[in-house]
């Protein structure tokens, strides 16, 4: 697995977000793309799922261009954004169903999966609660737990480490690994540097 | 995927029962307002009350379909949606026919208590009853395509009935033309297989077209 980014330039309501931008990861390795407020790290990462658009370059996934209509790269990619993408009239665990329906990789085993990952972040005690009625940290922690549903190995992760407690950030640190030492590639975008807890980092100065 | 799709999708109307009710209970008020104005002459409401029908449900799908991907927008569902590698235009057109199954069905279903109590002769309440079957979900489509197409702008409530009020227009013009038909005895089959065309080209497409629309908006 690869992904490779080639003189990508971005636009956004006529402001240049950035410009020939030049990126490629091979398996087993980590991005961290770090910059302040408003410097276009989520739109970095949303441009590297196949949501924004480029206004010139292109991005590869295993030699694939993600703006071909046939690339199917969205079969590798688990985007995870930092709006949660959780329905609040739902249940915890009515969100996960749903969320695992729209990613074909996690469909084995659905139920005992939900509750792996619930309990994994220590929130299957939620598991009945609408997500309304959680804590923010709590917000973030079950949307996270896609992670464990999924089998997918390209993760991209806008800004996973806001509202979590330390020891929450320690079990999502240890998964990146873990997708590490299984060649998988994580992207990751933070408001601040947490690759000394990482190894194989690459950076990415917005 | 599509039993825990349609269960949801469900749910979530069956668990918010204001969805369901206010637009039955808004097409009620709005048309109980008209006898008060135009007063009690019978020709004329006889007349125009087919059409005073229509523009009911036109307004009730316009605000029902309004704001339908805003609260999937503020909370990023959107995005996942275009990062998934599941039948993303098999959800939009499943969300599509489950708007019109709680919001235009339940006011379908009564349209001949609604006959009754205007004393719609049965024929032309029978054809009502069909032009509204076939027609609405086109108005909820279309509306749902406008919904889609401003999701990036703010302050766009007067802005989707301005884009979609003419799409609605033939679907109109056919309806009140077969309902008009049926009245003085002229045969109304001709608007009907129109509407279904309109009907039968619109729903394929649309799912396809709400996911390039929706990528669109949220680009701006």
């Amino acid at each position: 697995m690869e992904i490779s980014v080639n003189s990508a330039t971005c636009f956004k309501n006529n402001n240049t977000i950035f410009s020939d931008m030049n990126i490629s990861l091979k398996k087993g390795e980590i991005a961290m793309i770090t910059g302040p407020n408003g410097s276009g790290k989520t739109t970095l990462i949303r441009s590297l799922s196949g949501i924004q658009n480029l206004e010139s370059g292109n991005i590869l996934i295993n030699n694939k261009d993600i703006s071909d209509r046939n690339s199917n790269f969205t079969e590798k990619v688990l985007y995870i954004g930092h709006k949660n993408s959780l329905n609040g009239d739902m249940t915890v665990f009515e969100n996960l169903e749903y969320l695992g329906a729209l990613d074909l990789s996690s469909k084995a085993n659905y139920g005992d999966k939900i509750k792996a990952a619930l309990d994994y972040f220590d929130i299957y005690k939620y598991k009945d609660y609408l997500v309304s009625d959680l804590s923010e940290g709590n917000k973030k922690k079950t949307s996270l737990a896609r992670i464990i549903m999924s089998e997918k190995k390209l993760w991209m992760l806008d800004e996973p480490l806001s509202f979590l407690d330390d020891k929450s950030s320690d079990i999502l640190i240890k998964l990146i690994l873990k997708n590490q030492k299984a060649d998988g590639i994580t992207i990751v975008s933070s408001h601040y540097d947490f690759s000394d807890k990482l190894n194989n980092v690459k950076h990415i100065k917005m | 995927m599509l039993k825990t799709i349609i269960h949801k999708e469900l749910s979530i109307y069956f668990r918010n029962l204001n969805s369901i009710f206010l637009p039955l209970i808004f097409f009620f008020l709005i048309i109980s307002i008209f006898p008060l104005v135009l007063g009690p002459e019978k020709t004329l409401f006889d007349k125009i009350i087919p059409g005073i029908i229509w523009i009911t449900a036109i307004l009730t799908t316009l605000l029902t379909s309004n704001n339908f991907f805003k609260d999937d927008f503020n909370n990023g569902i959107i995005e996942t949606y275009l990062t998934s590698d599941a039948s993303i235009e098999l959800l939009f057109f499943l969300k599509i026919v489950s708007c019109w199954i709680f919001t235009c069905l339940p006011i379908i279903i009564f349209i001949p208590l609604v006959s009754v109590l205007f004393d719609i002769p049965y024929e032309n309440s029978i054809v009502l009853l069909i032009t509204l079957i076939i027609g609405t979900p086109i108005l909820i489509s279309v509306g749902i395509f406008g919904s889609a197409l401003t999701l990036g702008l703010s302050k766009n409530n007067i802005l989707i009935p301005v884009i979609i009020v003419p799409f609605y227009i033939p679907v109109l013009i056919f309806s009140a033309s077969a309902i008009e038909s049926v009245a003085i005895g002229l045969s109304y089959e001709m608007q009907i297989y129109v509407l279904l065309a309109f009907l039968f080209l619109i729903l394929p497409i649309m799912p396809y077209l709400l996911k390039y629309t929706l990528r669109l908006s949220i680009n701006n």
